[in-house]
């Protein structure tokens, strides 16, 4: 019983990583019916640049805590603009010329350079990324919990808040969400709705690069990173759907408790697949995710 | 002002518009009408950027801007978002309000460029109030989400959304498609109103009679080009416009 518990407590926190990458996936989809297939990528790169940055810092002198507080503002920018670039360089010109499948190969093309990119600045080695939290876990009962999974829980949620609250309260939020709901007429009101695809991209990579520097700190930091993580995220997507908020929190933690328990209780050669089993699952039975409205694409 | 000079138009290959020449003037009520398929809601998008003119010149003067010669501005194929913001509103065919999103929310965004400072901001909490003066059941229903609105309402809906702008022009596309009778007669009188406050407009109609009797000019549309044009009074007594848009016996 303790074990499972324990279990599903770590899970948790790995499904909300998962979670804030398939939050970024909504954002463009709710826009412009797109994906950045380099969404791995993305928060792969914002690691990177995390950890180059607060290495920096703390040879500075300063604590590795006021480190990695300093460090994410600059982690955020950086995800903002390298957002920007892969909305420019490989969505834009897709949809221009309304190519159905232009943009799938362009963003996924874009992956492929910025981790060729990330393995020649920084070699190809996994490193460790300090940890700006005490690394020895708490007890609640008999689960075991490090603060850094309490953390990677509390900023995921908080930056999903955090966009959530933007969109209902502010004018340009609301932008955002007229151009969701319709582009044309979202035109009609004076709105620049390429600009707003523009920026949903930034945010997306900006929330992959953020997600990239919380579970940097448990895991290991390295150009291979992204691809497994963007791969389970795009399965969260897609049992969540594409569409609601909270089920890719749901689908983030159905996700990393299910690999927790495969991996405990059948092997962890095998903790991959039953994520994988369950996309294929919702795919053939409710397309649409089990919380979404809108199917990835009607035939 | 609106002046617009051999319009040509259309969506793809297919041609809708050929060679439409109109002026709408300040202050003035000038409504467009024809039957279905002459090219109307395609003037309109042409007009508001939805789609791009192939041809032709597309002039705007803001309404009481000094001098009336040096203000008219280029507008030909600019995006929708560029020309919204220089003051032309459209309240597009089939309302296209934002369903999820409650009633206030719809009418901010119809003040997105005076809010984002594309466009004088003027007072818009003072022209909310004033919108929900014209349409009190909007106010009623301001926190209601727009797609549970009756077709009626959400008309009301799209029309002030339109007005949220202060446009210099205001585009309407058949504000009576789809309503009971008695909501069309409701939609003219407001259409009267804002006439009376000057509101520059240009009236997309099926009901023409009705059109032409609030609006000061018409333009009657047949095949994508103008066919007819005069003061409204003058076209209602025009025999072959009696004949085929106002359901005259004779």
């Amino acid at each position: 019983m303790d074990i499972l518990a324990q279990l599903i407590v770590s899970g948790i926190s790995v499904g909300m990583v998962y979670g804030v990458i398939a939050f970024g996936y909504q954002l463009t989809f709710a826009t412009s019916k797109t994906l950045n297939f380099g969404q791995g990528e993305a928060l792969m790169l914002g690691a990177l640049v995390g950890l180059t940055t607060i290495n920096f810092l703390i040879a500075t002198g300063m604590s590795t805590l006021v480190a990695f507080a300093l460090m994410l503002p600059i982690v955020l920018i950086f995800g903002l603009a390298q957002g920007a670039v892969v909305e420019f360089l490989g969505v834009r010109q897709a949809m221009r010329t309304k190519s159905e499948a232009g943009w799938i190969m362009a963003t996924i093309a874009l992956g492929i350079i910025f981790k060729n990119l990330a393995e020649n600045i920084w070699g190809r080695d996994a490193l460790r990324f300090p940890s700006p939290l005490p690394e020895q876990a708490l007890s609640l009962g008999a689960v075991r919990i490090q603060p850094m999974e309490i953390a990677i829980l509390l900023g995921a949620l908080g930056l999903m808040v955090a966009v959530e609250i933007f969109n209902r309260k502010s004018i340009y939020g609301k932008a955002v969400v007229a151009t969701a709901l319709d582009r044309d007429a979202a035109g009609l009101m004076g709105i620049d709705t390429r600009l707003v695809i523009t920026f949903s991209y930034a945010l997306s990579s900006m929330s992959a690069a953020f997600a990239g520097v919380l579970v940097a700190p448990i895991t290991l930091t390295g150009p291979a990173m992204g691809g497994a993580l963007g791969l389970k995220a795009f399965a969260v997507a897609i049992i969540g759907g594409l569409s609601s908020g909270y089920g890719v929190v749901v689908g983030g933690m159905i996700l990393g408790i299910t690999e927790n328990l495969t991996g405990y209780y059948i092997s962890t050669g095998y903790k991959d697949v039953p994520g994988l089993l369950l996309l294929l699952l919702v795919l053939s039975i409710k397309p649409a995710g089990l919380f979404g409205s809108t199917a990835i694409k009607k035939v | 002002m609106l002046k617009v000079d051999n319009l040509i138009a259309g969506y793809g290959k297919v041609q809708v518009l050929h060679g439409i020449s109109l002026t709408v003037a300040d202050g003035a009520l000038v409504t467009l009408i024809g039957s279905n398929g002459a090219g109307k809601t395609t003037t309109l998008r042409a007009l508001s950027g939805m789609i791009a003119p192939s041809q032709g010149t597309v002039l705007l003067g803001q309404q009481g801007a000094g001098d009336p010669s040096s203000a008219l501005e280029n507008i030909t194929g600019l995006p929708a978002h560029q020309i919204t913001r220089r003051g032309v509103a459209h309240s597009p065919e089939g309302r296209r309000v934002f369903a999820t999103l409650p009633v206030e929310d719809n009418l901010l965004l119809g003040a997105f460029p005076r809010l984002s400072g594309a466009r004088p901001r003027g007072e818009p909490a003072a022209d909310l109030e004033r919108m929900y003066d014209l349409f009190p059941r909007l106010r009623e229903r301001r926190r209601q989400l727009a797609g549970t609105l009756s077709g009626g309402e959400q008309q009301m809906l799209a029309m002030a959304r339109a007005l949220m702008l202060n446009p210099a022009v205001l585009m309407l596309d058949e504000p009576s498609m789809g309503l009971a009778p008695k909501l069309v007669s409701e939609v003219f009188a407001i259409i009267a109103r804002l006439k009376e406050r000057k509101i520059t407009m240009l009236l997309v109609e099926q009901f023409a009679a009705a059109a032409l009797e609030v609006a000061d000019f018409g333009y009657v549309l047949e095949n994508g080009r103008i066919s007819a044009s005069g003061p409204a009074d003058k076209l209602r007594n025009d025999p072959a416009v009696q004949a085929a848009y106002l359901g005259a016996a004779h």
